[in-house]
């Protein structure tokens, strides 16, 4: 009986905890206008359904900036939307459960920025059955799987990592006219992404600048900087990092400042951070190519809207991708996280001509 | 007179567990030797330092774990507790608040982690490996709800100082590691609280029937693991320069591999301090060699991966 | 203190011992019940001989352990004397394990009183017992294998210096005392730096019973000191428990084996399911009026 209660007492003191984090935690499901008695997208038809978008992760400003594009594009016409990510980039199947979960809902159209290939496909067959659009952004789902799935999907919307790597390539080339060595600093071998972009930074760069080495850096700051550090003594005469993404980048920036090389071996980051441009601003980062996960979110965004509104959607768009060097980086990071030039957006295009 | 009260230095050579105890300096002088013949870098003065500041963090960081291991369990918060000090650190150094208080807050939080972590499991009865297996989860989830998901960005002269200052030849970092080691080692084999806790590990009934508070020394060592693991966090911030919510994962099973490796039984009761820190200066110094040496990415963890379960082998073995 | 001396001087109670069945009690030990309707029990009536008050070193009246509604022990008054080695029989479940646990403190009685030195002691923890003296000897040796003899023997006494507000182990002093209290004992172990994991069964035992002896201690209790031990082993451990006695401790045997109660005891008490069933000076008993009172096969004539 004393068991029982205690059971009871902890079962409650459980629930009691959970709600209150309930509670805490901003509401996963918003409403977009701050307005609140406006409910409900009228501008565009009234008719919107909410949309569902899971992600990778929110541990990494990147796909924060990613669910703020979401978010904000669904403000301007009203949509509700739910933004959900995996734990970490490591939780295929926590993302997997996530979308399942949100499946049997009633969301009009998904956003999906899968892990791997491979591990949304399952429960979005479910998901495609019902007869709602599915919207692929960043990271592309596997097409094989998807075909023997039988699962279609209304757009992919994303960066081409390989051309990333070649717009660094371009501009290593640029920065050191006269070539030399270079060292790869990529995520954890094998990644796809961190594999695309230094593929294309390899096949980019000209005949007179070496790559020497690759490492593998797992994205974390720390082990960039122990890298890179390892490297410059191995290589005094390094020219050049090119870096997978920008946190490592600054780890190896880092690297740099502690034996007073900042500036000289240049360092070449993806993605665009807002601290990435800012050292780039300051001379210690020599370029960061930037990706825009604001826009990619947001066209995601808008494909879904277009989508319900009965549009057909373009098979695949290619996000912008600009390098941010010392002469546009003051406009770079005024506009963050927008893209300070103009992209091309077959989505408006769909979304205007209504 | 029966018992011979000398420990002639002879018999503890030919006594095998003598040596599974320093497989890992072993396993680190051989690998030493490999990586100076194979590049001309590996034992040069900045190298050496080099190495060593990389391993700072880990070792710190080990100790801790080899204090909750020798109780017989384990700890798999120490890697989110970093993070979470480090984000602290970062918060509070944001708002303001002084780097000292900054860091000191970072510490504490650690600290406090590693006291729920020891409450719950010796007062709540409750696995190890399932407590910190929680505030693993629990302790990244603070980081980013703390953060909001978004890395600070820390300059700050102190901490600058603290990452890249020498006294002599010899980085803070590596002052600071040292320090930690040998006070760990003196409170483990020359006080009172470190026999009762190598008992505790040992045979936790036998501690007890001699009236240990067993309860209270495993409450301890997650107390010890969890303020290190705050410490480390302080070093980390310092070392990158910025306070980032993103899991360190690597640390968490680098610290459990280095205590492995430094010929501590994860039954507890047995073992070292200086095992374990040798333990991580293997693991540094093996992907510092990889590194110099160019090693493809692909191979280094395959490297990393044979080292460690080669050193448990031999280890085994000798056992 | 003496035993002798009163320690509750209510005229009532030692009018109704000796009034009464004041064969049991020593008269200067009431009964913990005043209450008319508690009769002690017909086995502690039947027990033969009295107390040797000048002797007696611990004196259990009329203890009772009860766990919820299980009566693990019930009733038990028994006594061991100094200088003596006094063994409790029975068979398995009879409650020995939880008398023992009674008196060193592990388990706080439900009802009765243990009295040391002719003082009532109520003892909350091992602790408690250890410091008035009672060691035990469990069967599982409470020994760290990990550690060595010489930090087994100290385990949890260990001798510090003060360094301001530090302190650290005297391990040069904890050496020397071991060696010291092993050397009294004669018990021949090849080093006291050796970690306990590299003894043999027997020199196991031995460090036990040389840290139960080490400490001051006045009574012993060894739980099934030899049950795992070989027939060298055996008769090794048995020579320091009669060494033990020589010293003037008394000594606690819990033993299944007959053969040993018979050789090394002065006092046998006999337990069965709970309770007491009898208690013999050894020389006036056999093994086999024993095994009959253990079984209760001719419970009549045993008594």
């Amino acid at each position: 009986m004393g068991k029982i209660r205690r059971g009871l007492g902890g079962t409650s003191l459980l629930l009691a905890v959970i709600m209150a984090i309930a509670a805490c935690a901003a509401p996963q499901r918003t409403t977009s206008d701050t307005d609140g008695d406006q409910a409900g997208g009228t501008d565009t038809g009234g008719t919107t359904q909410p949309v569902a978008a899971v992600i990778k992760g929110l541990d990494n400003p990147f796909f924060q900036t990613m669910q703020q594009g979401i978010e904000e594009q669904a403000e301007t016409t009203g949509t509700e939307v739910t933004v959900q990510a995996a734990n970490s980039l490591g939780d295929t199947t926590g993302q997997a459960d996530r979308v399942q979960t949100l499946a049997g809902q009633d969301y009009g159209c998904f956003i999906i920025n899968p892990i791997t290939q491979t591990n949304l496909v399952q429960p979005l067959v479910q998901v495609a059955n019902a007869g709602k659009y599915i919207v692929n952004i960043d990271s592309p789902i596997g097409e094989e799987a998807a075909q023997a799935a039988n699962l279609e999907i209304s757009t992919y919307i994303g960066t081409d990592n390989v051309q990333a790597g070649r717009l660094a390539a371009e501009e290593m080339a640029r920065l050191l006219p006269e070539g030399g060595d270079v060292a790869l600093i990529g995520g954890v071998a094998g990644d796809a992404t961190s594999q695309a972009r230094l593929e294309g930074f390899q096949q980019g760069i000209p005949d007179n600048i070496r790559i020497v080495q690759t490492i593998a850096a797992d994205w974390e700051r720390q082990r960039a900087l122990t890298a890179a550090g390892d490297i410059l003594r191995a290589r005094p005469d390094l020219a050049g990092f090119f870096v997978a993404n920008d946190d490592m980048g600054l780890g190896v920036v880092r690297a740099l400042a502690d034996v007073g090389r900042q500036g000289e071996v240049k360092v070449i980051s993806v993605d665009g951070l807002q601290d990435a441009i800012r050292a780039v601003q300051e001379g210690t980062l020599s370029a960061t190519v930037a990706q825009y996960p604001y826009a990619i979110g947001a066209m995601g965004m808008e494909a879904c809207q277009a989508a319900m509104a009965g549009e057909t959607l373009p098979e695949n768009v290619t996000a912008p991708v600009v390098v941010v060097n010392q002469s546009n980086a003051d406009q770079a990071l005024e506009s963050f996280p927008r893209p300070f030039a103009e992209y091309e957006d077959p989505f408006a295009d769909l979304l205007g001509q209504q | 007179m029966t018992q011979a009260t000398t420990s002639p230095s002879w018999e503890r050579l030919r006594d095998p567990s003598f040596w599974a105890d320093w497989t890992a300096a072993v396993a680190l002088v051989l690998l030493i030797i490999g990586f100076s013949i194979a590049s001309p870098v590996f034992l040069t003065l900045g190298n050496i330092q080099a190495l060593l500041l990389a391993a700072a963090i880990l070792v710190v960081l080990t100790i801790g774990q080899t204090y909750v291991i020798l109780t017989g369990g384990i700890d798999l918060s120490v890697a989110s507790i970093l993070t979470l000090g480090s984000v602290v650190l970062g918060q509070a150094y944001s708002r303001g608040w002084g780097i000292g208080v900054a860091c000191l807050l970072a510490i504490v939080t650690g600290t406090l982690v590693g006291l729920i972590n020891g409450l719950v499991i010796a007062k709540g009865k409750i696995t190890d490996f399932i407590v910190t297996l929680g505030s693993l989860s629990a302790a990244s989830g603070a980081a980013l709800v703390l953060s909001n998901g978004r890395p600070v960005q820390i300059a700050d002269p102190f901490l600058l100082r603290l990452a890249t200052g020498r006294l002599g030849p010899i980085g803070y970092f590596v002052i600071l590691a040292a320090i930690v080691a040998i006070i760990a080692h003196f409170v483990l084999f020359h006080s009172r609280f470190g026999t009762h806790l190598l008992a505790t590990g040992g045979d936790t009934e036998a501690a007890r029937a001699m009236g240990i508070n067993t309860d209270r020394i495993k409450i301890t060592a997650y107390i010890i693991s969890g303020c290190l693991a705050g410490i480390a966090g302080v070093l980390l911030t310092a070392r990158v320069g910025a306070a980032e919510p993103a899991s360190n994962t690597s640390f968490l099973l680098n610290s459990v591999a280095a205590v492995v490796l430094g010929g501590v039984s994860l039954f507890g009761g047995r073992g070292t301090v200086i095992g374990p820190v040798v333990g991580a200066l293997l693991l540094t110094a093996l992907v510092n060699g990889l590194t110099l040496l160019a090693v493809s990415q692909f191979y280094q963890p395959l490297a990393v991966g044979i080292v460690v379960v080669l050193a448990a082998l031999l280890m085994r073995y000798q056992q | 203190m003496s035993f002798n001396e009163p320690i509750h001087r209510s005229e009532n109670h030692r009018a109704e011992n000796e009034a009464g069945n004041g064969s049991s009690h020593p008269d200067s030990i009431p009964p913990p019940f005043t209450d008319d309707d508690f009769l002690p029990s017909e086995a502690v009536r039947s027990i033969p001989a009295q107390p040797d008050r000048a002797n007696v070193l611990l004196y259990i009246d009329q203890v009772s352990k009860w766990f919820g509604n299980v009566h693990a022990i019930t009733d038990i008054t028994i006594w061991a004397n100094r200088g003596e080695i006094t063994a409790i029989v029975g068979d398995n479940g009879a409650g020995k394990s939880t008398l023992i646990k009674c008196i060193s403190g592990v388990h706080g009685p439900t009802a009765g009183q243990v009295f040391l030195d002719g003082k009532p002691v109520h003892f909350t923890s091992p602790e408690d017992a250890r410091r008035a003296g009672i060691e035990t000897v469990y069967q599982t040796l409470a020994l760290c294998n990990d550690l060595t003899i010489w930090q087994n023997l100290f385990l949890n006494r260990e001798m510090v210096n003060h360094w301001g507000p530090l302190s650290f182990l005297d391990q040069r002093a904890m050496r020397r005392r071991s060696a010291e209290m092993l050397s009294r004992l004669e018990v021949n172990i090849p080093s006291i730096n050796a970690r306990v994991r590299r003894l043999s069964g027997g020199q196991r035992q031995a460090v036990a019973i040389s840290r139960a002896a080490g400490w001051g201690s006045r009574l012993v209790i060894m739980d099934e000191p030899t049950a795992a031990l070989g027939v060298r082993e055996t008769a090794r451990v048995e020579e320091l428990i009669l060494r033990l006695r020589d010293d003037g401790l008394a000594v606690l045997l819990i033993s299944h084996n007959f053969d040993q109660v018979m050789r090394l005891s002065n006092q046998i008490w006999v337990m069965r399911s709970g309770r007491l069933v009898g208690g013999r000076r050894t020389q006036d008993t056999s093994g086999k009026e024993l095994v009959s009172m253990i079984t209760g096969a001719q419970q009549e004539e045993a008594l």
